[in-house]
């Protein structure tokens, strides 16, 4: 599923591209963002994810220039931004509703830009040619815009946006109005044209597997914080709360203990699963001083057929509901002393059967792949 | 047969509301003095009549300058009322958009006798711009109600797009908003300039020795042998009016299918 471009991650570190100092916005009383300080480097695919409400889009404004901050700074390539009114700021926006102009032609709509540009007429029309090409709307430019499609839309707000050649492309949950095929689609073609123009992309979004999937890092937002900030990998596989661990993806929680923490590893007693030994490195989150509980994702957990054997550990359990989805099937299952089940995914893997509500089954999972939050 | 009564209620309603404009019409073709039946023959002479009227010609003018000043003055205002309402949150906007609505329902005869009573306390003539002035009063809220329709169905972030591709606040509003609305000013422009040309009530308060159109009609009508005469103005004026509305809502209409807007009513 994670297809988001690995460069980042190989190649050399790339300078940054925008930096928030302790950005904080009121409206009235109400404290949107609270002291965002983050770095988004150059030609890096960016997501800001989160829960509607959650500052994501106000902070994607600020970047624009469509709103002013309380205070702190937001830097675009090293510039402050303070006084710097949109028109002049080097970032072009993708809207939620594509915002295009419904009384000018596709040719028009993607041309507005180059208006206060200097160049010829041909020179611009070449140019916004080859902006409607790279879209994948080569020969649309005559069309009237009203009449296109949500997809179309989408597309010529991307080549109206990008024939400017800003140095950040910000995109407003630009596929939250799309079919599912066609949001997919998208995804896979907006990290292709990514990689093409190596712009930074800051995308806002709400669905976690859309962030997952397109990013090469990924800030995530609660109550106007960012509270993790990482690349999809780290999020899924550390979540540094349980917050965060709930909102991206599923995750199964179970109380737990801890027994001796020595340099490196800490013991832990979690209900059900029993006694374990883990790697320091899997309790990413600093130390609240709530509750202490397990997580485990579904697929670290496998269900074990009669004849084979758990290759670390194994716990037994009863099948309470099950969730065929065709190539998966979802199963919760109590483990024996533990209060609510699991949910555990499983391979539809030929002439393996699907089991039955009330199954007693086995359980194998392995300590390295459990998080522990404290 | 259910819902029978209801049908022939409707009929009802409707000859009783179209009949006597059905009316003018048929008098104003017919070859007779007397406005009674039966029709005496086909003429046109009536319409001939009127353009040996000066009054009539002078009374003309001033409801067409008055008109046309009133409805340019009440679509401006209603353009700036309107862009504020839609776009800005600012204490005291309910009540104050209120206020400015107000005159659609404040009987019109208390207007005009207010005003009447203001001008002559400060001492100022009565004359074509003072009935100007009152008009654009009545007019006004029906700009803003048209108006605010139009920059309500007009998506904000076309403006900060705009905005974002380098455009200033001025030439956005030139190139963005202004085209976009424009059905929504023509419209107005027009229903405002219809209401201007047939009041009466106001005109009649503040025209002093310049009569508006409907004042000239009103005075006229105390001489029997203009009635055929002035039953052909009226053809012509409901003829006129007819076609003003129609092509108001034309450009209205036009203008929610050019921005995709679901019609959230109108005037007809």
């Amino acid at each position: 599923m994670n297809t988001a471009p690995q460069a980042a991650a190989a190649g050399i570190p790339r300078p940054t591209m925008i930096e928030f100092r302790d950005v904080n916005k009121y409206y009235g009383d109400y404290h949107a963002l609270r002291g965002i300080s983050a770095t988004i480097r150059a030609g890096e695919f960016f997501s800001l994810l989160g829960p509607s409400g959650c500052g994501k889009t106000t902070l994607l404004r600020t970047i624009a220039g469509f709103e002013d901050i309380s205070s702190g700074a937001v830097l675009i390539d090293g510039k402050d931004m303070a006084g710097v009114p949109a028109n002049l700021r080097p970032t072009n926006m993708v809207f939620q509703s594509y915002a295009i102009f419904p009384h000018l032609t596709v040719a028009q709509n993607v041309g507005f830009g180059l208006r206060r540009k200097g160049g010829t007429a041909a020179e611009k029309a070449r140019r916004v040619t080859e902006a409607l090409a790279m879209v994948g709307l080569a020969g649309y430019g005559e069309r009237a815009a009203h009449a296109l499609s949500g997809g179309q839309r989408q597309r010529v707000a991307l080549a109206r946006a990008l024939i400017l050649k800003p140095k950040v492309l910000l995109l407003d949950e630009p596929l939250s109005a799309l079919d599912k095929k066609m949001r997919e689609q998208m995804q896979v073609e907006l990290i292709r044209l990514q990689r093409q123009v190596g712009i930074t992309f800051i995308l806002v979004t709400h669905d976690q597997e859309e962030a997952l999937v397109m990013s090469d890092r990924i800030a995530v937002m609660f109550e106007g914080q960012i509270v993790q900030l990482a690349d999809p990998e780290t999020l899924y596989r550390r979540p540094t709360s349980r917050q965060v661990a709930d909102f991206i993806g599923v995750m199964n929680f179970l109380p737990a203990k801890i027994l001796t923490e020595a340099v490196g590893r800490i013991a832990i007693e979690v209900q059900g699963l029993g006694r374990a030994e883990i790697d320091e490195t899997q309790a990413p989150g600093p130390i609240t001083g709530g509750e202490i509980s397990v997580g485990c994702r579904p697929e670290t957990l496998t269900i074990l057929y009669e004849g084979q054997t758990a290759s670390d550990r194994e716990t037994p359990g009863t099948v309470e509901e099950v969730v065929y989805y065709g190539d998966m099937t979802y199963y919760d299952v109590r483990l024996d002393g533990v209060d609510s089940p699991v949910r555990i995914s499983m391979r539809n893997v030929f002439g393996r059967p699907v089991l039955d509500i009330g199954t007693r089954t086995r359980v194998a999972w392995s300590a390295g792949a459990l998080v522990l939050f404290r | 047969m259910k819902g029978g009564g209801l049908r022939i209620y409707t009929i009802l309603y409707l000859v009783f509301l179209y009949a006597p404009i059905v009316l003018l019409p048929v008098f104003a073709f017919n070859d007779a003095t007397i406005i009674s039946f039966p029709l005496r023959g086909f003429t046109t002479r009536w319409f001939a009549a009127l353009a040996e009227l000066p009054t009539l010609h002078q009374a003309l003018k001033n409801s067409l300058i008055i008109a046309v000043s009133s409805s340019v003055l009440a679509t401006v205002l209603g353009v700036f009322a309107s862009r504020a309402s839609t776009r800005y949150e600012f204490p005291g906007k309910g009540g104050l958009m209120g206020l400015i609505m107000l005159p659609l329902v404040l009987p019109e005869v208390i207007v005009a006798m207010s005003l009447l009573m203001v001008l002559l306390g400060i001492g100022i003539d009565l004359a074509i711009w003072t009935v100007i002035l009152g008009h654009t009063l009545i007019c006004t809220p029906f700009a803003i109600a048209i108006l605010s329709a139009a920059f309500q169905s007009l998506d904000r972030s076309l403006e900060e797009a705009a905005w974002d591709l380098g455009e200033t606040r001025l030439s956005t509003f030139r190139l963005i908003t202004l085209p976009l609305v424009m059905p929504g000013i023509i419209s107005s422009l027009l229903i405002s300039f219809t209401i201007s040309l047939d009041e009466f009530i106001i005109a009649f308060f503040l025209a002093g020795s310049e009569p508006t159109l409907p004042v000239y009609i009103y005075s006229q009508l105390r001489f029997p042998k203009q009635i055929p005469a002035i039953m052909a103005l009226g053809t012509i004026l409901v003829a006129l009016s007819v076609l003003l509305l129609t092509t108001a809502e034309y450009f209205r209409r036009r203008g929610l299918k050019k921005t995709g807007a679901k019609d959230t009513g109108g005037f007809l």
